[in-house]
């Protein structure tokens, strides 16, 4: 299983530029808005209910070693008006996921944007390879 | 001055009371005259912000038409007190400058994400307006532009006008801008103590799926609500949390032992063409994200204005509560007509909050800070 995890800082401000899971609480609290990360692993649990929809992704960290990541979106009712539903990313979906982590080295992640197993994504466009500095 | 008068006379030198007496009053006189007079900057004063458009779009997250004219607005209180100038917008404390004809605001506000940023406002004021430019300091989310700014004097509204009701019914969405989202506030001592150990976060209530309350719900950004209209009252379907509330349109007191609650008891009445509900009995809670507290002896103002094409909403709400706020806080909302959405169910399950505070061991800190959560 390759797993792989990837941290990088995206000086762009245009990522920022999704207000994700802060409909309701404080965004700035728990999460770093001035880095992103990107991260790729298997869905492992999908909680599609408030305050905010949720997904625990398992990946394989630098050191080799499987992680759990706590995921987070918006609320299912502003995602299902947008076409996201609970049966749009299922348990065992291999996924790509690009947002702005946890603060104190949580494993947690705002979302910005998700890629599917089809390539397409959720939320913004998925940034590109090179965009992610990815080699 | 009376009692320097009869100083003078007990004195019992006429002449010296005479003209010592006359100069000295006259002095007096000039210097308090001078000292008491209220500067032309002095009062009231409605500040518009015309930033230039940001984020307009992406803020009508729920398919309402676009509106980018939508200013942000907030009232500005200004006096001198000991030689001090004391400014304060929407009812929280701002560091105001003044050099003849020049003012300087520096306004701390918060985005929708909870970062705080200073508006820093220059500009020049005559007698009946102020004009400048302003720019933002700080990060935020949804990085905001500057612009141009305007404030004009607040005349008193004139109010006990005929009824004249308006149809508000319908589903309406939040539309960004009018708020401006003042951070601090003009906390009581008591309410400063309380604060200080607030943990934004572990104490806010929603993260628990508890209810925030209607004084932080009606002034959210992101959840559509509905206003439905029967023969003795108003009823606001609020999607966030399936919040209810009714508005009755008598002055009917609530029963006796009614309790307090989220949504507190609400009574309205039309003056004019504006919807004023008052709101009483609420739960003791906090105001926002920043946890600043709410007594169980608050009440909440608003007053909703329906747009002349009957397509926008706007309202007005103030936070009464003496016992925490030395000035009531201020919000200003907008909402649009939307027929294309309905309210959506909320259902809420607390297992994100209870299992981070597990897997970070801090579970008995939820348990350890029960007071924070019982607030009167």
């Amino acid at each position: 299983m390759h797993i792989y995890v990837k941290k990088l800082i995206i000086t762009s401000l245009i990522f920022l530029a999704f207000n994700s899971v802060n409909a309701h609480h404080s965004f700035a609290v728990e999460f770093t808005a001035e880095k992103t990360i990107a991260i790729n692993g298997v869905i492992t649990e999908i909680w599609f209910r408030n305050p905010h929809v949720r997904y625990y992704i398992d990946i394989i960290n630098e050191d080799n070693k499987v992680e759990s990541w706590d995921i987070r979106t918006s609320s299912p009712s502003l995602l299902v008006r947008k076409g996201w539903t609970k049966k749009t990313i299922q348990v065992g979906d291999r996924v790509s996921v690009f947002g702005h982590p946890g603060r104190d080295n949580r494993k947690l992640l705002s979302v910005i944007s998700i890629k599917l197993p089809d390539g397409s994504s959720l939320g913004k466009k998925y940034p590109e390879l090179n965009e992610l500095g990815e080699k | 001055m009376n009692q320097f008068i009869n100083l003078m006379n007990n004195w019992g030198h006429t002449k010296f009371k005479t003209i010592f007496g006359f100069n000295f009053l006259f002095f007096i006189l000039t210097m308090s005259s001078i000292s008491l007079a209220k500067s032309p900057i002095e009062g009231e004063w409605m500040i518009v912000l015309n930033g230039k458009k940001a984020q307009i779009d992406n803020s009508i997250i729920i398919g309402a038409p676009s509106d980018n004219k939508a200013p942000i607005m907030g009232q500005f209180s200004i006096k001198k007190l000991n030689g001090e100038w004391l400014g304060h917008v929407e009812g929280g404390p701002v560091p105001v400058k003044i050099n003849n004809n020049l003012i300087e605001i520096i306004i701390d506000s918060r985005d929708l994400a909870g970062f705080s940023f200073n508006r820093r406002l220059t500009g020049t004021f005559l007698n009946s307006e102020m004009t400048g430019s302003f720019t933002i300091e700080g990060a935020t989310e949804l990085p905001e532009p500057g612009g141009d700014w305007i404030a004009t004097r607040v005349t008193p509204k004139k109010t006990g006008l005929s009824p004249a009701p308006q149809d508000m019914t319908g589903i309406w969405t939040p539309a960004p801008g009018m708020d401006f989202r003042k951070y601090s506030m003009d906390l009581t001592d008591k309410a400063k103590l309380w604060h200080k150990d607030y943990l934004d976060h572990y104490d806010q209530p929603n993260v628990r799926c508890v209810s925030p309350g209607i004084v932080a719900m009606v002034a959210w950004g992101a959840y559509p609500f509905e206003i439905l209209e029967s023969e003795n009252k108003y009823s606001f379907l609020y999607e966030v949390d399936s919040e209810v509330r009714r508005i009755f349109k008598d002055s009917r007191h609530p029963p006796e032992y009614y309790p307090t609650s989220s949504m507190g008891f609400s009574n309205g009445r039309w003056d004019g063409n504006n919807l004023i509900i008052d709101t009483q009995l609420l739960e003791g809670n906090v105001r926002d994200f920043r946890g600043e507290p709410i007594s169980e002896e608050a009440k909440m103002n608003e007053i909703y204005t329906l747009s002349e094409d009957g397509n926008s909403l706007y309202g007005v709400i103030t936070l009464i509560d003496p016992d925490n706020y030395k000035k009531p806080p201020i919000r200003r909302r907008k909402w649009v007509r939307n027929p294309d959405t309905v309210i959506y169910p909320y259902e809420c399950d607390p297992d994100s909050f209870y299992r981070q505070m597990y897997n970070e061991d801090k579970i008995d800190m939820y348990f350890d800070r029960a007071q924070r959560r019982q607030i009167d």
